[in-house]
């Protein structure tokens, strides 16, 4: 478990240093409609990507896309972080990046539907200003895709 | 990743998602968050769970019902702990008296080879192998020239490449048993037992003493091995 109180104190200093002031003026898109009927997409910080794509490199704060077609158990890693478990992924890409698990939902009528296309970041050692211009061109390609929501998994 | 939320949430999409870092979360502030207890780098909590992971994206999905934020929440469901008396044992007994580092490189590299390829069987072909452009057997042998000559890699991007596939191997080839593992076993055996875990760490101490080169070690031993005690349940890197 990740709790603070738990930690070694030279973790605790760690994830305490990593802590940062909210980014201004708040955000905020109020639900203009009901979650049975949006479109969603996936977007993932687990630095995945299929093996014909380049991996992140060092500090990278681009993207990489994966079409909801094509096989998730294809997917690689190559997050520049060394200080989480990787084991879990490779027995389920489904407990980082659920695509499986979402695309039983849309098959049950509890979303809308799956967008085209889902995303993946690499989290790792850059600012939070630093994916402002990467993640607003993914704005702006999901709202081609007609999307509502992101789902945001971090690893 | 609360950064992307911020980012996308700020151009018209809804955003909704998971911290697995709560004092992150509350700080940077993201429109809708779900705080889980969860290792890190498991985010959905349990592999090859469809029902637990289901729970967890309710729970999430949830959060868009909300009307105005942020929305911070805790999810009240940690994922099992391992029986450690259940789990698989470690398939290897690793030692070697070879004088080199290519000669204990490659000769536990023949171990796992089997071991590897029964873990591929096991998970349908899937494997994490395959971010580098060399092989694995390619891999050791550069690693072990390096270290028998006593050189730092030339190429850092092969070299980043490279040691993610060769953890991947290992970490796969010790897990390659049908069973239950408890992550921070299976690290401890990596990193503490076996000749790629010492040639990583001789790596690690090449590279923080290096003038330029220093903040290249981090990528190469978790903080947790360097400590001494590896959990690498517990540790993050989150400013997206």
């Amino acid at each position: 478990m990740v709790r603070l109180s738990e930690l070694p104190e030279y973790e605790r200093e760690h994830l305490i240093s990593k802590v940062m002031p909210p980014l201004r003026p708040p955000a905020w898109t109020p639900q203009a409609k009901p979650i049975e009927e949006m479109r969603i997409a996936l977007i993932t910080t687990a630095g995945l990507h299929f093996r014909d794509a380049p991996a992140f490199s060092f500090t990278d704060a681009g993207f990489r896309p994966i079409p909801v077609e094509a096989d998730a158990n294809d997917l690689i890693m190559s997050h520049s972080s060394v200080n989480f478990d990787r084991s879990g992924f490779t027995e389920d890409v489904n407990l980082v990046f659920p695509i499986e698990r979402f695309k039983e939902l849309e098959e049950a009528h509890k979303i809308g539907s799956l967008a085209s296309i889902h995303y993946s970041f690499m989290g790792a050692g850059l600012l939070p200003e630093s994916y402002e211009d990467s993640a607003s061109q993914v704005a702006g390609l999901l709202k081609k895709d007609e999307v509502d929501a992101v789902f945001l998994t971090p690893v | 990743m609360c950064a992307l939320g911020y980012y996308l949430e700020r151009a018209g999409l809804m955003t909704t998602g998971i911290s697995l870092v709560r004092e992150n979360a509350a700080s940077l502030e993201p429109p809708r968050t779900l705080w889980v207890s969860f290792p890190l780098g498991r985010p959905l909590g349990v592999p090859n769970d469809a029902e637990f992971q289901h729970r967890v994206i309710s729970a999430a999905l949830d959060l868009l019902n909300r009307n105005q934020g942020p929305v911070l929440e805790d999810y009240p469901e940690d994922a099992p702990d391992v029986d450690l008396e259940d789990s698989p044992a470690c398939p290897i007994s690793f030692g070697s008296d070879a004088t080199t580092w290519q000669g204990r490189l490659s000769a536990e590299l023949a171990d796992l080879s089997t071991w590897y390829q029964i873990g591929l069987g096991r998970r349908g072909g899937r494997t994490m192998v395959g971010v580098c452009t060399s092989n694995i057997e390619e891999i050791i042998e550069r690693f072990a020239a390096d270290l028998d000559a006593e050189t730092l890699p030339d190429d850092l991007r092969w070299f980043k490449a490279a040691i993610e596939d060769a953890k991947a191997y290992y970490v796969e080839a010790l897990t390659a048993q049908p069973g239950a593992y408890d992550p921070r076993q299976t690290y401890t055996t990596l990193w503490h037992e076996t000749q790629l875990g010492a040639a990583l760490r001789w790596y690690y101490d090449r590279f923080i003493a290096h003038p330029q080169l220093s903040g290249f070690a981090r990528i190469v031993l978790p903080r947790d091995a360097i400590e001494g005690t590896v959990t690498p349940d517990k540790t993050e890197d989150t400013s997206a």
